[in-house]
């Protein structure tokens, strides 16, 4: 079996695939903690769904190793415990939901199928249309049952790439109530999205790779920096204030505010002592928070370049 | 690997495969009892009805040459069965999800070829027993070892089963078919030359034919069968001239080691497949 008291759902290091001359991962290294909801973010291209692929045994990577809920890479003990939600999801499409459902039970050895398969139609909100061919589905739909297979036997790792790109809105809603409800039981959830205000409410940690390679990593807070811009509201009648502010970060001027970026916490009240001492009359000093979204083009642009 | 198997055969009765082949064979052996009835009660060209031994003799040929034409459609059935069962499984993405389970990439490729091969070999029992049977109804004749015959054929569709489902671990459905039926169609070739190298005693000729039948033991079958259903009179007929007796008849079975040969490259042919799918990337 699987070890269960392992720290980590997933501990790869170094983790590479390449095909010929081409490098599809250069060196991944990520640890995803029981129970937490882990980003896995990326431009196109940038080796994110061969990543997944090698994580849960698809693809065998050509260097690094790693483990997977205790087990190597690709390990069946580990398969044992792993919902998997692959990017292009298709299921036997002669077949109903249930039969798809049952079919994955067994292969599984889910305990109480029917309990089991009633549970998960209900969360994806299949029930209604569980006897159905999967052949009639919507693309939306086939997307529902795929989830459903993955969070099939309490898994204590699901892997999901790209969960939403099939669903509306109030499908994306019901996705993130999952992933929550599965934080909630313990649950590791390695989640690969391009959708970033997604990622952004859900996840506690993410990883950002590009080229094949992480290039960030951390807390969403860490990731995007809460202070990492400030606007400033201030005059010192007629004087300029450019050269006191530039000293602090990059400077753009904003509707008679002016913007510093870059700066850190710590440097605030430095800021706010500098302008005191250069006569300004100070209106307004307001943090701003960057986006997820701005963060990541930020990173991966640069990666890219 | 039973649920895959389960699986499989479901999927070929869902999708209609197993009625098909039932329908046509039904249409087969009801033409067959049309065409035969109208031979018992033909006459000859002096008017006369064809006596018992002519009818035996013309029941014993047209049997040969519905069994030569049956065995080219079992051949391209487990080619078109074979194919899409996995190749395009993979294609499509069905056996991302499946493969995450704790089940073993060998473990579902012997699910799938071990139903598909059942069904083969079911359809091909059904169908060539009904036909024999009858023919027999109709003319009294049966051939000498017609359950023999069914089994060699049933050898010869799981060959070209195994192989398509090896080639297709690795190429495209459509690829891996033309790639089987082409290598159908040069050892049935090859197989003729060698027979014809046998005849006139040209060693080369005989000798690719049995490199061929090493390579692709589906002539070897076919000629195994096709023994199997000449009765004396027909091989003592087929032997009496002074020429090559034709692609159609064979004067005496390959040898023994044959059979065995031919489960030993079903076996190798299999492993090979197991290895190619359990080292690739999906």
């Amino acid at each position: 079996m699987a070890c269960t008291s392992l720290p980590y759902a997933i501990d790869v290091r170094h983790l590479a695939k390449t095909y010929g001359e081409t490098t599809a991962v250069a060196d991944v290294s990520l640890q995803v903690a029981r129970g937490e909801i882990f980003g896995f973010l990326g431009p196109n291209g940038a080796g994110k769904t061969t990543s997944v692929k090698m994580l849960v045994g698809l693809v065998r990577p050509s260097g690094g190793n790693g483990t997977v809920l205790g087990a190597p890479l690709g390990d069946r003990r580990a398969r044992a415990k792993l919902g998997y939600l692959p990017e292009l999801f298709r299921y036997q499409e002669w077949l109903s939901a249930r039969e798809v459902l049952r079919f994955h039970c067994r292969l599984a050895s889910v305990a109480k199928p029917g309990a089991a398969i009633a549970r998960v139609l209900d969360v994806v909100g299949l029930s209604q249309r569980a006897d159905d061919r999967v052949g009639t589905y919507s693309k939306g739909m086939q997307q529902r049952l795929g989830l459903a297979v993955a969070l099939l036997g309490e898994p204590e790792l699901v892997v999901l790439d790209e969960p939403t790109s099939a669903l509306d809105p109030i499908g994306r809603h019901d996705v993130r109530e999952v992933l929550r409800s599965l934080k909630a039981a313990g649950t590791a959830v390695f989640l690969n999205s391009h959708l970033l205000t997604e990622v952004e409410q859900v996840c506690d940690r993410v990883a950002i790779v590009a080229r094949g390679t992480v290039v960030a990593e951390g807390s969403i807070a860490e990731i995007v920096g809460l202070q990492s811009a400030v606007r400033v509201q201030a005059s010192a009648n007629g004087k300029p204030l450019e050269p006191v502010l530039s000293r602090f970060g990059a400077l753009r001027a904003e509707g008679g505010t002016f913007i510093v970026s870059g700066i850190d916490r710590e440097s605030v009240p430095d800021l706010v002592q500098a302008l005191t001492e250069a006569g300004a009359r100070i209106f307004a000093i307001e943090p701003l928070s960057g986006t997820l979204e701005e963060r990541f083009l930020q990173i991966a642009g640069g990666a890219q370049e | 690997m039973i649920d895959i198997a389960m699986l499989t055969v479901r999927e070929l009765i869902r999708r209609r495969f197993v009625i098909a082949a039932i329908a046509v064979t039904l249409l087969l052996a009801a033409l067959t009892a049309w065409g035969f009835s109208h031979m018992v009660e033909a006459h000859n060209r002096t008017g006369r009805s064809l006596s018992r031994i002519e009818i035996l003799a013309v029941s014993a040929i047209m049997l040969i040459l519905i069994a030569y034409m049956f065995s080219f459609v079992l051949a391209v059935v487990g080619v078109f069965i074979a194919a899409p069962s996995v190749a395009n499984d993979i294609e499509s993405g069905v056996l991302l999800p499946v493969l995450t389970r704790p089940i073993s990439r060998a473990a579902l490729l012997s699910g799938k070829i071990l139903a598909l091969a059942a069904v083969v070999c079911a359809y091909a029992a059904f169908a060539g027993l009904l036909e024999f049977a009858v023919v027999r109804a109709i003319t009294g004749y049966l051939p000498p070892h017609p359950a023999q015959s069914v089994a060699y054929l049933c050898l010869l569709a799981v060959c070209m089963l195994v192989l398509t489902a090896a080639l297709s671990t690795r190429l495209s459905a459509i690829a891996s078919s033309i790639v089987a039926i082409v290598f159908f169609g040069l050892a049935w070739i090859a197989g003729i030359a060698g027979s014809l190298g046998a005849f006139y005693g040209n060693d080369a000729i005989r000798n690719a034919g049995i490199i061929s039948q090493l390579l692709l033991p589906t002539d070897a079958m076919w000629r195994e069968a096709v023994y199997r259903l000449e009765p004396a009179a027909t091989l003592a007929l087929a032997g009496s001239g002074h020429g090559w007796p034709g692609p159609f008849f064979v004067l005496s079975p390959p040898p023994l080691a044959t059979l065995m040969w031919t489960i030993a490259w079903i076996i190798v042919v299999y492993a090979m497949a197991v290895r190619s799918f359990a080292l690739r990337d999906l």
